[in-house]
């Protein structure tokens, strides 16, 4: 029998203090593009790892958050079951510089598989994946996954409104308040949670005004 | 070094019955086994027999009856020439690869002239080598034999001596002794010579050909002329085929594709030989299960990027055929190839700028390894990558294509505030949801193929403060009260 802190620290529940001091190469980090998050999330996001971004509804603003590290990828980025279809010319014109490649696949499984052959191949960008739900075992496997190769992966999400653990690197919700993206950290590298801030996407969005009727 | 130029002859005396285990588990190989032919009103009888049977006591040329009686867990199946052809065909194309020139003499020999490739191998212990290693990768019992004239050799293998001899004398000694019943000459010739007391090879040599020219007739001379290596017939070399088309006899019915796996990993293997040798690669093959009633099931499998490789061939036929079911059980199992390409050349460079280009090209590659694994399993459809087109109607401004594209986009006329996503088929909305921000962009175009629009498009934030691009459908220019208006995009 284990000790039941060993049980709580298995589950997540219990941050240790120790990670701090872990010290990263600075390639490990890659910038968000955005330096408030960039302070939360200790330098950026981590390489070599699953990050989760948890959606009210889709097109809330996710993929203006994830555009900057977008925009820097050389190689295609692969788009797993985006909610629809991706748009080259508006991506084009937000300066993407390869269209991603767009993979539709209705079975979990097979998804599942796709997304770790991505994170397996050296040739990919970025790995965004939409998922309604996806399982603990089938997070830590991605995550194992995008950690041996060193690769940067997205899971977008709807809100989760169980508290169960997940092996995401960091975790993320948004949601939309006083016309500003909000964005709350659920989980972090080393570091308690942090509540909502606002982040201005506004600057990959079109201006918002208001027309005169 | 002698001077005389050397044929050797490749005798395989089993060659169908060791293509048919060579497909067996180690379990089934120690099964005795024969094949058997019955020449018409005759009994049946054993015509190749693997080791298992031999050590029963069964011999070649025993009756059918015997052979069972003394083995009752005795395996038989029909010898089938047709087919031995075929495996020895396959075995001129896998031995190809060392050896240019091979004449064919169905069913069971082949020629090989190797007198040119002891410059290559570094003499004819080099080519033997060659040979053997070449051979040790198929299990096939064979004999070789060399000769100072294609027929000699022929002879001297059929009869089961395996001499390599370079040394002519050594290997008229070795034919001296080859009886009559082994010299290939027609049946009452051999009769003929048996009558007047010849029954070796080298009491024939020993007599003035004339006199047998004019006692056997012409046919004799020239028979004579091949056996002294004063008459060397021409040769019909083998040509391998431009298209690649084998097939395999799975000796048992096979009820799904898993277990047909390694049938196919011998026959991309030859595929392998095959491309290796001509230098190509090959895109798309075809797999074709044959069933008990003559039907066939066909499945085609394309591969994203050329492949030449056994290996990494078979690791996307096994992704493609985890998606399809085999429906009857399969009896044979064939493959074809049709589509080949020259191979790309690889290899890096010393100039900082090629070097660049040569990461590229290798990471454009891995990209099409990644997307032919993908589309193996989940569908040609499956994977896509968009490309810009020249058109104002949003939804024909991108085309999708089925697999990674290799050139950088290409700048279109207008850079407008696009969307990022765009619905596969605009919604209808109702616009009292939506509060306009920027607009109107009007759209009219299509005029020209019978598919014309006329749009004023939107942006517009909905309620969960989402910003959307709606269009109002214009009918006509005058009907602007109770027009419909849609949904098409999505911006972040």
């Amino acid at each position: 029998m284990a000790h039941p802190l060993q049980e709580l620290v298995h589950k997540g529940w219990v941050w240790q203090g120790r990670e701090a001091a872990e010290q990263l190469a600075p390639d490990q980090l890659v910038s968000s593009g955005w330096a408030e998050l960039d302070r939360r999330l200790g330098g950026g996001w981590l390489r070599g790892a699953v990050h989760e971004v948890q959606v009210q509804h889709h097109f809330q603003g996710e993929l203006a958050l994830l555009l900057p590290v977008l925009l820097e990828q050389t190689k295609p980025c692969l788009w797993l079951n985006p909610p629809c279809q991706p748009y080259w010319p508006g991506l084009h014109y937000q300066h993407l510089k390869q269209a991603p490649l767009w993979l539709q696949e209705k079975d979990q499984k097979q998804a599942l598989w796709a997304f770790e052959q991505a994170l397996q191949s050296k040739a990919l960008g970025v790995v965004v994946a939409w998922f309604d739900s996806i399982d603990a075992s089938a997070v830590r496997r991605l995550q194992q996954s995008a950690a041996k190769h060193q690769q940067l992966a997205f899971v977008i999400t709807p809100w989760q409104q169980t508290t169960e653990a997940r092996a995401y690197v960091n975790r993320l919700q948004l949601s939309w308040a006083a016309e500003q993206l909000q964005v709350a950290v659920l989980k972090r590298r080393a570091g308690w949670p942090l509540p909502a801030f606002p982040c201005n996407i506004e600057r990959h969005l079109p201006e918002r005004r208001r027309l005169s009727a | 070094m002698s001077q005389t130029k050397l044929w050797w002859y490749l005798h395989v005396p089993q060659l169908l019955l060791d293509e048919q285990l060579s497909l067996q588990s180690k379990a089934q190989q120690q099964q005795p086994q024969v094949l058997c032919t019955s020449d018409g009103q005759h009994r049946r009888q054993v015509v190749q027999a693997n080791r298992a049977a031999v050590a029963g006591g069964v011999r070649l040329g025993m009756a059918e009856v015997t052979a069972s009686t003394l083995l009752p867990d005795l395996q038989q199946r029909d010898y089938n020439e047709a087919r031995e052809t075929q495996v020895l065909r396959r075995l001129a194309q896998w031995l190809h690869q060392d050896i240019a020139q091979i004449a064919l003499y169905p069913p069971q020999g082949l020629l090989l002239a190797v007198h040119d490739l002891q410059r290559m191998y570094g003499g004819y212990a080099g080519v033997q080598r060659q040979l053997q290693r070449r051979l040790r990768g198929i299990s096939v019992q064979y004999v070789v034999a060399a000769g100072y004239s294609p027929l000699v050799a022929r002879i001297l293998a059929q009869s089961g001596k395996n001499v390599l001899s370079t040394e002519k004398a050594a290997l008229q000694q070795a034919l001296g002794q080859v009886p009559i019943t082994q010299s290939l000459l027609p049946p009452h010739q051999q009769q003929q010579l048996q009558d007047v007391g010849i029954e070796q090879l080298g009491p024939l040599l020993a007599l003035p050909v004339a006199e047998l020219g004019a006692r056997f007739g012409r046919s004799m001379l020239s028979y004579m002329a091949q056996l002294k290596g004063e008459l060397l017939p021409p040769q019909q070399w083998y040509r391998p085929p431009l298209r690649f088309r084998e097939r395999l006899d799975l000796l048992t019915e096979v009820a799904s594709w898993q277990q047909l796996l390694f049938p196919l990993r011998r026959l991309l293997q030859q595929l392998e030989a095959f491309l290796q040798v001509r230098q190509l690669s090959v895109t798309e093959l075809a797999l074709i299960a044959h069933h008990r009633d003559k039907r066939q099931t066909f499945v085609r499998v394309a591969f994203a990027l050329p492949l030449w490789r056994q290996r990494d061939m078979l690791q996307l036929v096994q992704l493609q055929l985890e998606r399809q079911q085999l429906k009857t059980p399969a009896l044979e199992l064939s493959l074809r190839a049709e589509d080949f390409s020259a191979r790309e050349a690889q290899h890096g460079s010393w100039l900082p700028a090629q070097q660049d280009a040569h990461a590229q090209r290798n990471e454009q590659r891995q990209l099409q390894a990644l997307v032919g694994k993908l589309q193996a399993r989940l569908g040609e459809q499956a994977v896509q990558q968009a490309q810009l087109a020249q058109d104002w109607r949003p939804e024909r401004a991108q085309y999708w294509q089925a697999s990674a594209v290799d050139e950088q986009p290409t700048a279109t006329g207008a850079n407008l505030p696009r969307p990022l996503w765009l619905l596969p088929e605009a919604e209808p909305i109702n616009v009292s949801d939506w509060q306009l921000q920027w607009g109107p962009e009007r759209l009219q175009s299509g005029w020209w193929d019978g598919q014309s629009m006329v749009r004023d498009y939107f942006i517009a934030l909905d309620r969960w403060q989402r910003q959307g691009w709606i269009y109002r459908a214009c009918v006509n220019e005058q009907s602007a009260s109770n027009e419909q208006w849609y949904l098409h995009g999505w911006y972040s």
